[in-house]
């Protein structure tokens, strides 16, 4: 039986379904995030786990015990804010102590779980400090802090690093996935930043609005998104329409040019309409390696982008990026100049509409 | 939901101290309405009929709206170009200038007015002699009538540099005049067309409260001796009933407008002035 | 962003007296109309009757029994309302802000209380006598409605408690629009994380919301104080200067010299503005802490 588990939750403002129908099981000590664009409700759903929204419908389960309808301070589940919202009256120490000292947990337990819970974030030179004396980094570690004194069944964490610069993003959440590991806890995280989610989960649940799209695991979202949906919110893509031109070998045709896709097509008609999607860099020259799906591409324009170049190409109307890393010997093509470009048949996704 | 929950979510002692709030504020302004018109039954508005008949309230009440409207355009063209150029140019007087216009607080009405007459009762003598070449301000009509616009700026100025500082800070101004510069407008222009269109709910708003608090004034105008609203009342009190009611209901009245106003000028951030 | 094109402006404005000279026309206003009619008074205080240096009039402040009475009263007429307003007007903001009103009695509260802040002087004092004088509206529905002679009872509106009740007409409602954005600072998060972190909603006040909304709440009770203190048209018009409050004696000492000495006049205004800088530097001071609390 699953740790955490939410059957059939339902949450409704007024007339709008903000969520619908959510199912979901997640084991202890696993890490998933809660991916998806503002207003897909993920955090609504976030918000019911905590306790802050009742569901319409549906139940919430922890450890067996349903808690869809215990108020927030009767829950043990920790939530950290984007805000950080730390008490901008008590110091780091106190902010830490401020759980356990509501619950009337004796002044040695408090005193030696906020020193614990210190040490755990590297902010032991700071613990007498108030908020506003501390950088949204540190802030932010604070509220990690506070809310796993508590030693909660549950963390949530409502877009944690949103509010940060991007270098202290990668770092603070690398530090939380560790924390999390050690720790054992179960963690739910919910972000719009699909690197984010990618780079930090055990699974990620993608979320439109109100629905989610797909679950799996960072690697089965990104290499095989089941949705346009998921495969367009989920790293970058080409689509194209395409035509089915013979199903048995999942040969397809974008604009008269034809490639093959390695699934997808087994339970189309030819003559289908459909949707095809490759990723950037799933594309090289022709030159270099395989030997299926080579076509013609007219070099378009080329961007640098740092550790990635991305080449703008055109397969017969229909415009397609292409990236390949950078290196200091790279010869790139002329603009204007026709190349053979190829990619594998595993690359050619078949989206349903 | 149930009943009961619904019951205890309820806010009762929300409701119960606004009540409370609202019975304050609306008894005293019922009950002076209700004295007002119950000077004769048979003639209910009479006491406002006689008011308005009296000559010395309408010389009164029209000189205090003239000092307003001195007083509000002096103000601000003291504190406009001041809080402008302190945005644009002179950042590092910001403290001092913020400190002076809070000054007011410090200083109030009674205390400025006699330091005034103390001040402006001799006479003005060339420096190190004994040669008068102005009789004191207090002697003169013009005189006592610059002292108490003066005062009545000083008192206006906590409002009015505020809400014109605040004015230019929500719209930007430097970057406003930055761009206007680089577009290649010149001062004239800037101030007209681009600065003042842009603080003209700050100036509106400030204006309306320096105009709330001339008109109802009593101390400058009393103990200068100018002819004013304020004194007119306050003496029409000492030997009258019902129309110093009525008048006292009136300037409610003004004060009312002046404030809903600003209300509506400014969005709903309602201020405070203090002269009391 | 905005912070730095200003502070490279103003390094260039430093080596450049001529800048200064935007500011002019109100440092003289001040000057001619702030600075010196209060410096006047200062000096004039500390100055003898022969023109000499003397600190007889301060020392008098403290020892003259009709001064002292009227600091005293001023104090109490000042700390009574400032408390009572503060207290009622913090509860008004509270329960159009967090209080679970409908928001449109919020606008409707802040109107009034704009309205009512400044209105003030001789109005409001005949408003009172209208309302709560011997033959005012309330007085009378108390004796025949309910039976309560509130002057037999020892009420008298031209008294301390009189004036007290009609200061509370502008005071709460400058506190409420004090203490009505300052409980819109309370951040929904704070109570979110409160009740997360297992507190009660009465845990989150004691621990959370009122410490930090306190410096506000004592920051405006002690504006609160100074703008009570100050008061001199509504006192006046009320009893006709029969209540000894400073501000009243301020008045009949400028009218004429009824404490037989001018100095001890001035050395009054003075201990006056001294009170009312103390109050604005708490105001100020407890001020500057919240913002830096809430920025």
């Amino acid at each position: 039986m699953s740790y955490l588990s939410l059957s059939n939750v339902t949450k409704q403002f007024g007339d709008t379904v903000v969520v619908d129908n959510f199912n979901l099981d997640i084991d202890k000590g696993e890490f998933v995030s809660f991916l998806g664009p503002s207003g897909c409700g993920k955090t609504t759903t976030l918000r019911m786990v905590a306790g802050f929204e009742v569901p319409t419908s549906g139940k919430i389960m922890i450890e067996g015990v349903d808690i869809t309808d215990k108020a927030p301070n009767q829950r043990n589940v920790g939530m950290i804010f984007q805000s950080y919202a730390l008490f901008p009256n008590m110091t780091v120490a106190q902010n830490i102590g401020f759980g356990l000292t509501v619950r009337k947990e004796p002044e040695s337990v408090v005193k030696s779980r906020v020193a614990e819970m210190i040490s755990l974030i590297n902010l032991e030179a700071h613990a007498n400090k108030y908020p506003y004396q501390l950088s949204g980094g540190q802030q932010q570690r604070v509220s990690l802090a506070r809310a796993l004194a508590n030693r909660p069944q549950v963390l949530l964490l409502d877009e944690p690093l949103s509010a940060l610069d991007a270098k202290i993003r990668v770092s603070l959440r690398a530090e939380i996935r560790s924390i999390q590991k050690a720790l054992g806890i179960t963690a739910i995280f919910v972000t719009h930043d699909q690197e984010e989610a990618l780079s930090i989960s055990d699974r990620i649940v993608v979320m439109n609005a109100g629905e989610m799209e797909q679950v799996g695991t960072p690697f089965e979202i990104y290499n095989f998104p089941k949705t346009r949906f998921v495969a367009n919110f989920v790293g970058s893509l080409n689509t194209a329409d395409a035509e089915v031109v013979d199903p048995t070998k999942g040969l397809v045709s974008v604009d008269g040019v034809q490639f093959t896709s390695a699934e997808g097509t087994k339970e189309r008609k030819k003559g289908d309409k459909i949707k095809v999607a490759i990723r950037p860099e799933r594309f090289s020259f022709a030159a270099l390696q395989h030997k299926d799906n080579v076509v013609d591409a007219k070099i378009e324009n080329i961007t640098f982008l740092g550790s990635v170049v991305r080449i703008q190409v055109k397969i017969g109307n229909t415009n397609f990026n292409m990236d390949t890393f950078n290196n200091p010997f790279l010869e790139l093509p002329k603009i204007g100049s026709i190349e053979q470009v190829t990619c594998s048949k595993e690359a050619v996704l078949v989206l349903d509409e | 939901m149930s009943f009961l929950s619904r019951l205890r979510k309820f806010p009762f002692w929300a409701w119960f101290w606004f009540l409370l709030g609202a019975l304050y504020f609306i008894l005293p302004l019922l009950a002076t309405f209700e004295f007002s018109l119950s000077w004769d039954p048979a003639i209910p508005f009479k006491a406002y009929q006689r008011s308005f008949e009296d000559s010395r309230f309408w010389t009164s009440f029209i000189a205090s709206n003239i000092f307003a409207l001195i007083t509000i355009f002096a103000s601000i063209v003291l504190v406009v170009p001041t809080a402008y150029w302190i945005r644009l140019r002179l950042p590092q007087a910001r403290r001092i200038v913020e400190f002076i216009t809070l000054m007011p607080f410090v200083v109030p009405a009674i205390i400025l007015v006699f330091g005034l007459i103390r001040v402006y009762s001799t006479p003005f003598t060339i420096p190190f002699t004994d040669i008068v070449f102005m009789q004191p301000l207090t002697q003169f009509k013009l005189g006592t009538n610059i002292l108490v616009i003066a005062g009545y700026m000083v008192l206006a100025m906590p409002y009015m540099y505020r809400s014109v500082d605040t004015g230019m800070r929500t719209v930007d101004i430097l970057t406003l005049t930055e761009a206007a510069q680089s577009l290649g407008a010149n001062w004239f222009v800037i101030i007209t067309r681009v600065i003042l269109p842009n603080i003209r709910s700050a100036l509106l708003s400030g204006a309306l409260l320096t105009f709330a608090i001339v008109v109802g004034e009593v101390i400058l105008a009393s103990f200068l001796g100018v002819t004013a609203f304020g004194p007119y009342l306050f003496l029409l009190g000492q030997h009258r009933a019902y129309e110093p009611a009525a008048l006292s209901f009136v300037s409610f009245l003004l004060t009312w407008f002046a404030m809903g106003l600003i209300q509506l000028v400014t969005g709903g951030q309602g201020q405070a002035a203090g002269a009391h | 962003m905005a912070q730095t094109i200003v502070n490279s402006k103003s390094n260039k404005a430093t080596t450049n007296w001529k800048v200064w000279l935007g500011v002019v026309p109100f440092f003289l206003f001040a000057l001619l109309f702030l600075f010196l009619p209060s410096l006047r008074l200062v000096t004039a205080s500390f100055t003898a009757p022969d023109g000499s240096f003397t600190l007889d009039n301060i020392r008098q402040l403290f020892t003259v029994p009709v001064i002292v009475n009227a600091y005293k009263l001023s104090i109490q007429i000042s700390a009574v309302t400032a408390i009572g307003g503060g207290i009622f007007g913090f509860l008004l903001a509270y329960s159009v802000t967090v209080g679970g009103l409908p928001k449109s009695l919020r606008s409707v509260l802040i109107t009034f209380s704009g309205v009512a802040s400044n209105f003030a002087g001789v109005p409001l004092a005949f408003a009172f006598v209208a309302t709560l004088g011997r033959q005012g509206f309330i007085t009378h529905i108390l004796r025949d409605y309910f039976g309560m002679d509130v002057y037999a009872a020892g009420f008298n509106l031209y008294s301390f408690a009189g004036l007290s009740l009609v200061y509370m007409y502008f005071q709460f409602p400058l506190m409420v629009l004090i203490m009505a954005p300052a409980l819109d600072g309370l951040k929904r998060e704070w109570r979110e994380a409160a009740e997360n972190l297992g507190a009660s909603t009465t845990q989150y006040w004691l621990r959370v919301a009122m410490p930090v909304l306190l410096p506000s709440i004592l920051g405006a009770m002690i504006l609160l104080f100074g703008n009570a203190f100050g008061a001199y048209a509504t006192a006046y018009a009320l009893t006709g200067g029969r209540i000894g409050i400073v501000t009243i004696q301020i008045g009949a000492q400028i009218r004429g010299d009824v404490l037989y000495n001018p100095g001890l006049g001035y050395a009054m205004a003075i201990g006056m503005v001294v009170i009312m800088a103390i109050s604005l530097a708490g105001y100020s001071w407890l001020q500057a802490k919240t913002e830096r609390w809430l920025k």
